[in-house]
């Protein structure tokens, strides 16, 4: 027979592992649906765009443009002016970390974290 | 009971602070588009953004001093670099000991990789660059270079006719029409050197990204190893990467492809790793990557690699020890050499 305080006790740490739990993967859900899509300039930061969100989205700088798709959970560059088209060609991104290079435009695009 | 219940909560506690922010040093990123005609990132572990920042100042002032002295496009005033040592043929001419270094070690490999690493290829390569950028430009009217006006440059490749002094600092090239170019080793030399120096400098879990030339620098706080995806050479596949690896312990890991830097001729692709022998770019693989911890002798291998059949290619490792390697074939195939798959997620 285990005693009312030992079982009281034991439902207490229970309750809490629970609660921990699922604060945890309340946790988590939330870093994944708050996933950003930064857009940087020569290391400048110049736009923040919610990756979450489905959006088509013109980078300009100077004469320079490379159109920025966010959709269905990836991000890729349509179209740019640049010569190489090495970031039109580059295949869409969609975890945490990835980069897409606009080199002559100078041009980042890089899933974050925030 | 109690005390069991305290050690309840303490777990508790300590999964929370897992979960939650108690990182004392944070990840900062770093951009830049000012070295070896490529995009550089800096990613470094720090207690606050001013130490990253200050710490990137550093490791660009070092970049951009390889950067001119290795620059075979532009001169600059004040130093002495491989554009005003390729202008200089016929003479003797002093050099910094950087340049010097380079050289003997891209000799060193020449011997190694029985001429598939070639810094003295300069003549041809530049012919191929400036049908390369023609086209790009012009799509429409893109065309190969001539076979003469290889065959002809191909004359003047002779990496003997380098001489160089490590005693006096000079380098003299003999043959007038001979010009080098260290493309193919340069970005890995730098990067090496300037890990060398973040080192000396007590910079800890870095990690330099020289446009796919990797280079880990010290070990992160975190105790967590490196998310490194290699970039599948196969762009119609969904499959993103190659293989996806995780590093750590001041490995550098170098890939060579052939589909990013190309033109298109007759709609056939032209990329820009050319082959001394053929003289023309090699068709073995897509990419090539190599792991070690000298990030100038993963350039280098990487580059030779990817001019030799795998059979081939396994008989200039076995020179090496600690070099593992991952080609893709032409046709999407894998293949490995050494530990290489230990390192894959």
């Amino acid at each position: 027979m285990v005693s009312k305080k030992l079982r009281n006790d034991i439902l207490l740490v229970g309750g809490i592992v629970v609660f921990a739990l699922l604060l945890f993967v309340v946790f988590k859900l939330n870093l994944k649906d708050g996933n950003l899509v930064k857009v940087s300039i020569d290391n400048q930061m110049k736009d923040c765009y919610n990756f979450n969100e489905d959006g088509e989205y013109t980078i300009t700088s100077g004469k320079n443009t490379n159109v920025l798709v966010i959709k269905d959970g990836t991000a890729f560059i349509k179209s740019a002016d640049c010569p190489d088209k090495i970031c039109v060609h580059h295949r869409p991104i969609s975890k945490v970390g990835e980069t897409i290079v606009c080199l002559p435009h100078k041009v980042v695009v890089e899933i974050i974290k925030e | 009971m109690k005390k069991y219940i305290s050690i309840f909560l303490i777990l508790i506690i300590s999964l929370f602070s897992f979960t939650g922010c108690n990182q004392s040093k944070q990840k900062f990123t770093d951009y830049s588009f000012d070295f070896f005609d490529t995009a550089s990132t800096i990613i470094g572990y720090e207690t606050d953004e001013e130490t990253f920042k200050e710490n990137c100042e550093k490791i660009k002032s070092w970049l951009l001093e390889y950067h001119k002295l290795y620059d075979i496009y532009n001169s600059y005033d004040g130093i002495t670099n491989l554009c005003d040592i390729n202008k200089s043929t016929g003479k003797t001419i002093k050099a910094d000991p950087k340049i010097i270094n380079l050289l003997q070690y891209a000799k060193e490999l020449y011997k190694k990789t029985d001429g598939k690493l070639n810094v003295a290829l300069g003549s041809v390569l530049s012919i191929w660059h400036n049908y390369r950028e023609y086209g790009l430009k012009h799509p429409e009217d893109a065309t190969l270079p001539p076979e003469n006006a290889l065959l002809d440059a191909s004359n003047h490749t002779d990496i003997n006719d380098v001489i160089i002094d490590s005693n006096a600092n000079t380098v003299l090239i003999k043959d007038a029409k001979l010009s080098l170019d260290v493309g193919a080793i340069a970005k890995g030399y730098a990067a090496q050197k300037v890990a060398e120096q973040m080192e000396n400098a007590g910079m800890n879990g870095y990690l330099l990204n020289l446009g796919g030339n990797v280079k880990i620098v010290g070990k992160r706080d975190d105790g967590e190893k490196w998310q490194i995806g290699i970039e599948n050479p196969d762009r119609t596949s969904a499959e993103a990467y190659a293989e996806e690896m995780e590093l750590d312990n001041d490995l550098s890991l170098v890939t060579s492809g052939s589909y990013q830097r190309f033109y298109i001729v007759n709609g056939n692709n032209y990329h820009h790793i050319i082959d001394p022998e053929t003289l023309l770019p090699a068709e073995y693989f897509t990419s090539v990557s190599v792991l070690c911890e000298d990030s100038a002798l993963a350039d280098g291998l990487s580059t030779a690699l990817f001019c030799l059949n795998f059979e081939d290619g396994k008989k200039l490792l076995s020179q090496f020890e600690k070099v593992s390697v991952l080609w893709v074939t032409q046709g999407g195939k894998k293949l490995y050499y050494g530990d290489f798959e230990k390192y894959c997620k």
